[in-house]
């Protein structure tokens, strides 16, 4: 009960600054490429860079553990302990884990998660907008805003009913999976 | 305060900060989780709902947040509703079309399948990074390179 009301009121403070900002993380690199407008890449690059650093604060403070996986992956290696856990160094002093998840990760997922980034990135830009932006636009009164949000939640059903199967299907016959 | 808040022009840093704040905020303080840096994401959140919907009406068992078992994240429909109030309290609401509605409804449909694959909409990539996880990190390289192709594309007028 309680994740969905925070993410709730989460989202109308977001909402509210997001049509006032007029927000769009691709929109920023779109416009930087375009006119050299650097006004909402900048925003882009700040909620990376705040995000960062609130995980790192939160981590040094014992709040959260940034060792754990982000993401369930089927051979996920055990998580070291702490007490013999090497010390962070290098790329591990900015993120810790980074290095041993950089090994663990297998070149199928590598190729897959590039993939989808990129047509992520490809068909958001054509479409306009990232799908935040796509969702104040629709709120401003943009129909075809209102359409794309049509699609982004039917592209819901028809992921999981035709291109996972379709993917699983892929990657059984070739013996990636 | 009436006043303030209907002049509030905030650049896009101070939606980076409020919203990089919030999205780590949530997961420490008020229990969004788990996936940890699960904060904000446009696309798992709304795949969440749709699932829960789709599963409680019809009995399949698609792919839930474990944090969105029991009721699902509400983002997107939060987000929505403030921007909407936002919009008519500025007076920006305005019914418009581009006569893009078809093809806007094909992006949707791909842009949420990219998503679903890349284990996140833009915002969310860019939270896993933050949070150290490599699939972020490369899905980020990714998107990176699309949007440069996308804007190529657009440049060079091949689509419009």
């Amino acid at each position: 009960m309680l994740p969905a009301l925070v993410t709730l009121l989460m989202g109308l403070v977001l909402g509210y600054l997001a049509q006032r900002s007029r927000i769009c993380f691709i929109g920023g690199l779109r416009d930087f490429i375009l006119v050299r407008d650097t006004e909402l890449v900048k925003g882009a690059i700040t909620f990376f860079l705040t995000a960062w650093l609130a995980f790192s604060a939160a981590n040094a403070l014992g709040l959260t553990d940034l060792r754990a996986p982000a993401l369930q992956s089927k051979d996920a290696p055990a998580s070291v302990p702490a007490a013999v856990a090497p010390a962070a160094t290098g790329l591990n002093a900015i993120f810790p884990e980074l290095t041993s998840r950089l090994a663990s990760t297998k070149a199928s997922l590598w190729v897959m998660t590039i993939l989808a980034g990129i047509g992520l990135g490809l068909f958001s830009t054509l479409a306009n907008g990232c799908p935040t932006r796509q969702h104040v636009l629709a709120a401003q009164g943009l129909r075809d805003a209102r359409f794309y949000l049509v699609g982004f939640y039917l592209g819901v059903v028809v992921s999981y009913l035709v291109t996972k199967p379709l993917l699983a299907f892929y990657m059984y016959t070739k013996g990636i999976w | 305060m009436k006043l303030q808040l209907k002049r509030m022009r905030p650049s896009a840093i101070t939606y980076g900060v409020v919203a990089g704040l919030l999205a780590v905020g949530v997961q420490v303080f008020l229990g969004v989780r788990p996936p940890p840096a699960y904060g904000i994401c446009m696309a798992c959140h709304s795949r969440d709902v749709i699932n829960w919907i789709v599963n409680h009406l019809v009995g399949t068992r698609w792919e839930i947040a474990p944090v969105s078992v029991t009721l699902p994240l509400l983002t997107t429909v939060g987000l929505f509703i403030g921007a909407s109030v936002a919009a008519r309290r500025n007076g920006e609401y305005r019914r418009l079309s581009l006569g893009r509605r078809g093809r806007n409804l094909v992006y949707g449909i791909l842009v949420m399948n990219a998503a679903i694959l890349a284990i996140g909409c833009p915002t969310r990539l860019l939270l896993l990074g933050a949070y150290g996880e490599v699939q972020g990190l490369v899905g980020i390289a990714g998107l990176i390179a699309g949007i440069v192709a996308g804007t190529l594309l657009l440049k060079k007028g091949v689509v419009d």
